[in-house]
C-alpha cells in the first residue's frame, strides 16, 4: 500500500475550492491545537470559545485585534505589490524599523526646544507618518536598485538589510536618541502627538483608518490601473513584458518604493499609535508575518484584511487565554502556524490528487 | 600596564570569538548544502531551536551529553524530511515555508518545554560536552590556550566543515548536488535524480542546524530558553552569501562573523568609543555588499529559489 500524487488531468480552480481548502486547513490546524490543551486538563472547546470571544465578541479585545491587525494589513499590501511585480521581497522587518526611527525622529523634534516645537500636533503626526512611509520606502529601494542594476538577490540582501536596521535603531536608543534612565529607549512621544482613539473603551487608534486607505489605494492600483496591469504583467513573465513594451526594472523600482514605504508607514504608526517612543526589541515579526497574511489572502488587498485580522485576532486571544487561564498562548502560535502550512500543502491538490494502493494495480 | 591590557584583551577576543564560531559555522555548513541544491532553507532558525531543545532536554535525562547531540541530528533531520517535502515535492514558496516553520518552531518548542519542565522550570544545568586541550599546543603562549583547549565539538565542527569541502568539489556526489543547484534540468538529463539530491541537500542542511542547536546548549550555555537562537540562524545564511557557498570560505566568515559578535563585550576592556553596533552590523555590510552583485558576482546557485519541475 502506497500513497503517492498523481497529475490530474484539469487543476481545480475556482472560489469553491478555495474555500473548501480553506475551511479544511483551519478545522485541521484546530484539531491539531485541540490536542494540545489536553495536558493542561483544559478543554479544547471551552479554550477556544474563549479566545474567539475575547478576540472578535468582546469591544475592548476586538479593540486590540484590529490594533495588531494595522501593521500586519500594510506589510500585506506592501507584499501585494511588491511579490506581484516578481519582486520578492523580505525586507519589510528593516523597514518598519527604519519608518520607526524616521516617525520618532520627526516627533522627538516637536519636544520643547525642537526645530517643530510649536506646530500643530496634527501636523506633526502627519509629517512623522509620511516621513516613516518616505524612509521605509528608501531603505526598500536600495534592495531594488541593487536588484535590478546590478542583479543582486533581493531575498538574501534584504534579509541581510533587516539586520542593519536592527542594530541602527539599537545604536540610536543605547546612544544618541537615549532618554536618562534604566531601559534604552527614547523620551516619551507627548500625547497630544499620539495617534487619536477612535472608540470609546478601546485601544484602537487611527492607524487602522490610515492602514485601510492604503489598502484601498493598492487595491485600485493594482486592479484598475496601467501601472499595476504593468506590475503584474512583469511578475507573471518578465520576459513577455518586456516584448510587450513594459519597462520591467522601473516597474521593479516603483514595486519596491511602495513596499517599503507601506512597511515604513506601519513602523510610524506603531510608533505613534502602541509604544509613543522608539525602544529596542521593537522587531517582532510582524514583517514577516504580514508576508504570511498577503499570501494567506491571495495576494489581493481585501483578501489581506480578512487574513490579518484573522491572524492579528488568534495572537490577541491567545494571549488573552494565557492570562487569564493560564494556558501557554504558545498552543495559538502552533495552530496558525499549522493552519498555513496545510493551506501551503493543500496548493498541490489543486493539480494533483492524492492515490491511494500499488500503482501497478491501478494501471491495470 | 598598556602592552598588558592588549594582551590580555587579544586572549579574551579571540577564545570568544571562537567559542562562537561553532556553532554559526555548522549551521551554515548546513545551508551550504541546501542553497548549493537549490533550496533556500529560511527554516534554519526553527530547525536550531529543535536542535537545541531536544539536545537540552535528553541530554539532562539520560545525563549523557552525546545522547543530546545525537537527538538534536535525529530531530534536525526529521523536521527537515518534512520541509524537504514541502520544498520539493510540493513546491511551494520556499521563503515562505520556512518562514512559517519557523514560527512553528518557537511555538512548538516554547509549548514542549513549558509541558516538560512545568510551570517555573527547574533551572537545570545540562551536562556539557568535554574540552580537549591538545597536548603542548595548547601551551603556546597568547593564542594556544584560545585555540587549542576549546571543546571536542570545535574540533568536529572544524572536521565537518573541511570534509564537506572535500565532499563538494571532489566526489561525484558533490558534483551531482552542485549540478542540481546550477542546472536541474541538465542534472537530470546526465541521469541525475533531481529530487532526491535536493531532499538530500535539505537533510544534510537538518542534520547541521539540529547540530549548531546542541552546539548553543551543550557547550555554550548549558541551558535552554525559547530565545536561545534570536537571529542567529539567519547569521549562517550571511556567512554563506560571504564565503561565496564555500565550505572552505565558510570556516573564515564565520569567524569574521563571531570576531565582529564577540569585539563589543572584549572591548569592555579597551575604551575606544566605538559604538559596538557599528561592529556587530559590520558583516552584514559586507554581506549586504558580497551579494549585492556590484562589485563583480558572488554569484548563488543559479536555481536557488526556482522549484524544479519534471515535466515542464
Amino acid at each position: 500500500m502506497t500513497i503517492r500524487l498523481e497529475k490530474r488531468e484539469t487543476p481545480l480552480i475556482g472560489g469553491w475550492t478555495v474555500i473548501v481548502f480553506s475551511v479544511a486547513a483551519v478545522l485541521v490546524g484546530m484539531a491539531v491545537g485541540g490536542l494540545l490543551f489536553l495536558p493542561f486538563d483544559a478543554s479544547p472547546l471551552d479554550g477556544y470559545a474563549a479566545l474567539i470571544g475575547k478576540a472578535f465578541f468582546n469591544l475592548r479585545g476586538f479593540g486590540f485585534t484590529l490594533v495588531a491587525a494595522t501593521p500586519l494589513m500594510l506589510v500585506s499590501f506592501g507584499t501585494i505589490v511588491a511579490w506581484r511585480c516578481g519582486f520578492i521581497f523580505l525586507g519589510f522587518e528593516g523597514c518598519l524599523l527604519i519608518g520607526a526611527m524616521g516617525g520618532t525622529m520627526i516627533g522627538l523634534q516637536a519636544l520643547d526646544g525642537g526645530t517643530l516645537a510649536g506646530l500643530p500636533p496634527a501636523l506633526v503626526t502627519s509629517l512623522a507618518l509620511a516621513w516613516g512611509g518616505v524612509l521605509g520606502a528608501f531603505w526598500a529601494a536600495i534592495v531594488g536598485e541593487l536588484k535590478v542594476r546590478y542583479g543582486g538577490n533581493e531575498v538574501l540582501i534584504a534579509l541581510m538589510m533587516n539586520f542593519l536596521a536592527i542594530y541602527l535603531v539599537q545604536y540610536l536608543v543605547v546612544g544618541p536618541w537615549r532618554v536618562v534612565g534604566d531601559m534604552p529607549q527614547t523620551d516619551r512621544l507627548p500625547r497630544d502627538l499620539w495617534l487619536p482613539y477612535i472608540v470609546d473603551g478601546t485601544r484602537l487608534h487611527a492607524g487602522i483608518l490610515v492602514a485601510l486607505a492604503a489598502g484601498i489605494f493598492v487595491h485600485i492600483l493594482m486592479t484598475k490601473t496601467r501601472a499595476g496591469y504593468e506590475m503584474i504583467s512583469s511578475g507573471l513573465n518578465p520576459r513577455s513584458a518586456r516584448y510587450g513594451g513594459i519597462d520591467v526594472a522601473q516597474r521593479q523600482r516603483q514595486a519596491a518604493l511602495i513596499a517599503g514605504g507601506m512597511a515604513g508607514l506601519a513602523g510610524a504608526i506603531t510608533i505613534f499609535g502602541v509604544h509613543h517612543r522608539l525602544l529596542d526589541g521593537l522587531s517582532d515579526g510582524t514583517g514577516f508575518l504580514g508576508i504570511v497574511t498577503a499570501l494567506l489572502g491571495r495576494l489581493t488587498a481585501p483578501g489581506a484584511v480578512v487574513a490579518s485580522v484573522l491572524y492579528g485576532g488568534l495572537s490577541v486571544g491567545g494571549d488573552a487565554m494565557q492570562r487569564q487561564s493560564g494556558l501557554p498562548s504558545s498552543i495559538v502560535v502552533i495552530v496558525q502556524a499549522t493552519i498555513v502550512l496545510l493551506l501551503l500543502a493543500s496548493e498541490v491538490l489543486r493539480t494533483h490528487r492524492l492515490v491511494f494502493g500499488n500503482p501497478a494495480a491501478t494501471e491495470t | 600596564m598598556e602592552s598588558l591590557l592588549e594582551i590580555s584583551f587579544i586572549t579574551t577576543w579571540l577564545a570568544a570569538s571562537l567559542r562562537l564560531t561553532g556553532p554559526l559555522l555548522l549551521a551554515a555548513i548546513g545551508e551550504l548544502y541546501s542553497e548549493r541544491a537549490g533550496v533556500l532553507n529560511v527554516g534554519i532558525e526553527g530547525t536550531i531551536l529543535f536542535g537545541a531543545l531536544a539536545s537540552y532536554l535528553i541530554a539532562i535525562w539520560t545525563g549523557n551529553p552525546w545522547a543530546g547531540v545525537a537527538a538534536a541530528a535525529i530531530i534536525g533531520v526529521a523536521v527537515n524530511a518534512f520541509l524537504a517535502w514541502m520544498y520539493v515535492v510540493i513546491k511551494a514558496s520556499q521563503v515562505v515555508v520556512g518562514i512559517i516553520f519557523n514560527v512553528l518552531a518557537m511555538g512548538a518548542a516554547s509549548y514542549a518545554f513549558r509541558t516538560l519542565m512545568g510551570d517555573i522550570p527547574r533551572i537545570e544545568t545540562a551536562p556539557m560536552l568535554p574540552e580537549i586541550s591538545v597536548p603542548g599546543l595548547s601551551r603556546i603562549p597568547l593564542i594556544g590556550p584560545s585555540f587549542f583547549e576549546q571543546s571536542i565539538m570545535f574540533y568536529l565542527t572544524l572536521a565537518i566543515a573541511v570534509g564537506s569541502g572535500i565532499l563538494l568539489y571532489r566526489t561525484r556526489f558533490g558534483l551531482n548536488l552542485r549540478a542540481v543547484g546550477e542546472n536541474p534540468k541538465a542534472a537530470a538529463a546526465a541521469g541525475v535524480n533531481v529530487v532526491r539530491m535536493r531532499v538530500l541537500g535539505v537533510l544534510a542542511f537538518g542534520l547541521g542546524g539540529g547540530l549548531a542547536g546542541a552546539y548553543f546548549v551543550l557547550v555554550q550555555i548549558g541551558l535552554f530558553r525559547d530565545t536561545i537562537v534570536q537571529g542567529r540562524g539567519f547569521i549562517a545564511l550571511g556567512i554563506v552569501i560571504l564565503a561565496r557557498w564555500n565550505p572552505y570560505l565558510a570556516i573564515l566568515a564565520a569567524f569574521g562573523f563571531a570576531a565582529m559578535d564577540a569585539l563589543p563585550l572584549s572591548l569592555q576592556l579597551l575604551d575606544l568609543g566605538i559604538p559596538s553596533q557599528l561592529l556587530v552590523a559590520l558583516p552584514y555590510l559586507l554581506t549586504v555588499l558580497a551579494v549585492s552583485g556590484v562589485f563583480g558576482r558572488s554569484r548563488n546557485p543559479a536555481s536557488l529559489m526556482v522549484p524544479y519541475h519534471a515535466d515542464r
